[in-house]
């Protein structure tokens, strides 16, 4: 292993890296040891041409560009001296000459690398009134993206994240010097499933998502790490919130999952949260306290206990991993069969998406629930978690419960139901399907009674006496107890899992 | 057409002969000596041959070509490819030219030569895509080749000797005249030089590992072979022997091509043109093609060789020499070359993208007459953002023309600034 010194810090660091990657692998490239780059991006090829990498390395005359400089055992980086301050500050310089400095009105400013690096790396006053490059402005590339060429710095990383990722190839740089554009190709839009990641990508306000653009300026919102739940891959998502809400969903990195990617329909499932959802407990059909339904499934469940009726638990591949496990606990206690769940299914690719349309199938298989869409026959109650069963699988079902975040047709079928929350309103853990647990965190809070599923549950559990359920639901205290009693999910307790979430044994 | 050049030494000697473009025409003029010669050595040693030569690449960068050669990999399970860089793009060059026109077979045995020394299967000759005549010549020559059996499965009758070559056209772009610029556009892609490394010797055309050479370069190389390294010697300079094909252009009696020793002094090689027009002085000379540090008058006695030119500051480049005599305007000539090398840039980097428009913008407006005091100060800053921090050359290239009329200069920008307009009559349009 090649050590490399940089800036007196020694680091070793993988052979066949280039200085940018291997400070990338380290963790400190911007997290310690600051050259700032536009063009490189850890998960495209090596453009090399942005040139603001630039660093000093003994030896060599000239500067070298960090992104595509080979490390050598014993090299040593200087990144912080004279030379390199002047052509950075000379880069910044000549990137503004031609841009339009519209940060007042750009959706970008507060999250932009060209408004960042200008203060940090760059000149107090621009010596230039000239008139920039005739570019265009905030034209639609496709369904997803809006773009003002006219802010674009030419880094390309669209231009190679379609090419590289999606394998889609829409975009170029056409023409030469400073009469280069970025455009579609003749005939082509930006319309793949992917489209809005060159938004995340784009260091400056170039290319922005119809979705979020002007809904909010960005420094009032804060970021969550939270975890997609519209597929098995379990892409690692930042969550931004503020009122209460959230705006937005952007691809967060982690490596061992979706890279710094997320497909188009992952990005927008942030909106789910606040659709269709249900919002009053109903008993018999009729809207009730929360309470009083609590109440009406505990004496239901007492019941069907006391003469010894059948219990069938339904999970759903949405729930957590500490939701299935009350689950699990519970039908354990009324020594019912171990819970049944379906999976819905959809169309997959080779990149993130996967056929399995939900977060937790895996966790459901490693806690031994059986994968059925089949009817579960004649029973007196089920205890239904979601609605990814079907009603059809329930006509022999006398009375449902239903735990629920959002309406449907089950809802509507179901004596008892309990709104639940969405993976948004608490914490949590899915494990997808590699048998990574990744840990998503509350973002808001529902504005009317609801509780997670596991709650919903205990709370029934206490409602029909059942020993062992007065404690209030805590999704740590689940999760460690979770991770005591079942040997997969040993290294899973929520405590444990943190930003980037933790291979299960399979 | 281009005339034959008006001083001749070994390289365009039979460059009067119109059959010397034909097989028959090189053969009888005794081509192929110094490919049969190198079939008598084996590889290194024809290596070591052209290093001892002291051979310097004529495309502008002087850069040992024997030196050169030595970087492909000795063995490789991949073909290993030669490019001959016919792009000639460089304003004020024009000497590849005649050399593909009237000796196009000198191009071929040159190739061969090399591909002999460095293992090289395969060769593509990238030419110019104005360059109607040159392609129409190589083309001919190839096939001509092929007929004979000189090139294909073993070459003149070498057995596993094998060798292909393909002419190809450009499209008409400075930038692929730089090599990994002209590999792109080679492969079909946007000609835009790559990030090294890895170098051409690692992988350049189609992945392969390559070697680019420029068309004059390979055309020395015949003679080296034929005629011995002392021979060879006996022309130019100790670092820089053997002759070039100098390119004279601009206010000369007699614009033209010289093939003459390399230090000729450039004073000398001007009177071979016939000197400045009648009637005016010489106010300025870029000696080696449009991109490299002019010279005013007090410089001419320069010996043209790259160990002379760069202590002037200065470089052989492609040995283009552009003459401007006193009724030119330089600021305006900068206009030209400013606009020239903003047109040009391919757009990749920040610094030689942007820099090479604001230089231009700054000159026309100074040209205008609406220059600002604060002009001179910008204007000179800029080479400095620019010089040494890109991909490939281009940028220092667009960087030394304004340096260099800025240090010798200076006067006629500030009184441009002054006057408030140029005093100049317009002698050519922007």
């Amino acid at each position: 292993m090649p050590r490399i010194t940089v800036d007196d810090q020694q680091y070793e660091v993988a052979e066949g890296r280039t200085v940018l990657q291997a400070l990338d692998d380290v963790g400190v490239l911007m997290n310690g040891v600051d050259i700032p780059h536009y063009c490189w991006h850890p998960k495209l090829s090596i453009d090399g041409s942005c040139r603001l990498c630039q660093v000093e390395i003994e030896g060599m005359p000239k500067l070298q560009i960090a992104c595509n400089t080979p490390v050598k055992d014993g090299m040593v980086v200087r990144t912080q001296s004279d030379k390199v301050a002047t052509a950075r500050k000379s880069v910044m310089e000549l990137l503004l000459i031609n841009h339009p400095l519209d940060c007042p009105i750009c959706d970008q400013a507060g999250e932009c690398k060209l408004q960042d690096y200008a203060f940090d790396y760059g000149v107090e006053h621009a010596r230039t009134d000239m008139p920039r490059r005739p570019a265009k402005k905030a034209t639609e590339l496709g369904p997803t993206i809006v773009f003002d060429q006219e802010r674009c710095i030419l880094c390309r990383r669209c231009v190679r994240f379609c090419r590289e990722v999606p394998g889609t190839g829409e975009l170029g740089v056409f023409d030469r010097g400073d009469s280069s554009l970025l455009e579609l190709f003749p005939g082509s839009k930006l319309d793949n499933a992917y489209s809005m990641n060159v938004a995340d990508i784009c260091p400056v306000g170039a290319l922005t998502t119809k979705d979020f653009r002007f809904k909010i300026r960005v420094w009032f919102l804060e970021d969550q790490p939270s975890v997609c739940n519209q597929c098995s891959t379990g892409c690692n998502v930042s969550a931004a919130r503020a009122n209460n809400k959230v705006y937005r969903y952007v691809a967060r990195r982690n490596d061992a999952v979706n890279d710094t990617w997320i497909c188009d329909h992952g990005r927008m499932s942030y909106r789910e949260f606040a659709e269709n959802r249900l919002t009053r407990a109903r008993v018999g059909g009729a809207d009730a306290a929360y309470d009083h339904a609590v109440n009406a499934a505990g004496e239901a469940l007492r019941q069907v206990r006391e003469r010894g009726g059948r219990v069938v638990g339904v999970a759903t591949p949405f729930a957590s991993n500490e939701d299935l496990w009350v689950l699990r606990k519970l039908l354990a206690q009324l020594g019912a069969e171990p819970a049944r769940f379906a999976v819905p299914r959809g169309p997959a690719d080779d990149i993130l998406i996967r056929d399995e349309k939900c977060p937790n199938a895996a966790g459901a298989r490693r806690l031994g629930f059986t994968e059925s869409s089949e009817p579960v026959g004649r029973a007196d109650l089920a205890i239904v978690l979601g609605h990814t069963t079907s009603c059809v699988a329930l006509a022999g079902v006398e009375n449902v419960i239903s735990i629920d975040a959002h309406g449907s047709e089950l809802t509507e079928r179901a004596q008892i139901v309990l709104p639940a929350r969405t993976h948004a309103e608490y914490e949590g853990s899915f494990t997808n399907w590699k048998g990574r647990a990744q840990r998503f965190v509350p973002l808001v809070e529902p504005t009317f009674e609801a509780l997670p599923m596991g709650a919903a549950l205990a709370q029934i559990a206490a409602a029909a006496g059942l020993e062992g359920w007065s404690e209030p639901y805590d999704p740590r205290r689940v999760s460690s107890e979770l991770a005591g009693q079942v040997e997969a999910f040993a290294k899973a307790s929520l405590a444990e899992l943190g930003d980037q979430g933790v291979e299960l044994p399979s | 057409m281009l005339t034959e050049p008006f001083v001749k030494k070994y390289l365009t000697e039979h460059y009067g002969d119109d059959a010397f473009h034909t097989l028959a025409g090189y053969e009888r003029a005794g081509g192929f000596e110094g490919l049969k010669a190198a079939f008598t050595r084996k590889p290194d040693e024809v290596i070591d041959v052209v290093k001892q030569s002291g051979l310097r690449g004529r495309g502008g960068a002087g850069f040992g070509t024997g030196l050169k050669w030595s970087f492909m990999p000795k063995t490789s399970d991949r073909v290993k490819v030669l490019v001959c860089n016919g792009d000639e793009s460089e304003p004020g060059s024009f000497k590849d030219r005649i050399i593909m026109e009237r000796g196009p077979f000198q191009i071929l045995e040159g190739l061969l030569i090399a591909a002999w020394a460095t293992g090289a299967g395969k060769s593509y000759i990238y030419v110019r895509g104005e360059y109607k005549l040159p392609i129409e010549r190589l083309r001919k020559a190839v096939a001509e080749m092929y007929v004979r059996g000189y090139l294909g499965r073993g070459v003149m009758g070498k057995k596993g000797f094998d060798h292909d070559i393909v002419v190809h056209s450009g499209a008409g772009a400075y930038i692929c005249g730089e090599e990994t610029g002209l590999l792109e556009s080679l492969e079909g892609k946007k000609g835009q030089p790559r990030k090294k490394p890895p170098f051409p010797a690692q992988s350049g055309a189609f992945g392969l590992p390559t070697t680019v050479n420029n068309i004059e370069t390979f055309a020395h190389v015949p003679y080296i072979l034929a005629r011995g390294v002392p021979w060879f010697r006996g022309f130019g300079t100790e670092k820089s022997p053997g002759t070039t094909i100098f390119g004279v252009s601009g206010h000369v009696e007699r614009p033209g091509l010289f093939e003459l020793p390399l230090g000729t002094p450039l004073s000398e090689i001007i009177q071979h043109a016939g000197g400045v027009r009648r009637g005016h002085s010489i106010k300025a000379v870029i000696p080696g093609g449009m991109s490299m540090p002019v010279l005013p008058p007090s410089q001419l006695d320069v010996k043209m060789a790259e160990e002379f030119l760069s202590e002037r500051g200065t470089h052989l480049g492609t040995g283009g020499v552009m003459v401007m005599d006193d009724t030119t305007c330089l600021v305006r000539a900068m206009c030209v070359i400013g606009y020239f090398f903003r047109d040009e840039s391919c757009g990749q980097c920040t610094q030689c993208r942007e820099g090479t428009g604001w230089v231009h913008k700054i000159c026309e407006r100074i040209e205008a007459g609406r220059g600002r005091a604060s002009d001179m100060d910008l204007l000179a800053s800029i080479p400095g953002m620019m010089e040494g921090q890109t991909i490939c050359a281009f940028a220092d290239a667009a960087a030394w023309p304004l340096q260099a009329m800025l240090k010798h200069f200076r006067g006629e920008f500030e009184d441009h600034i002054v006057r408030g307009g140029c005093s100049f009559p317009e002698s050519f349009e922007l």
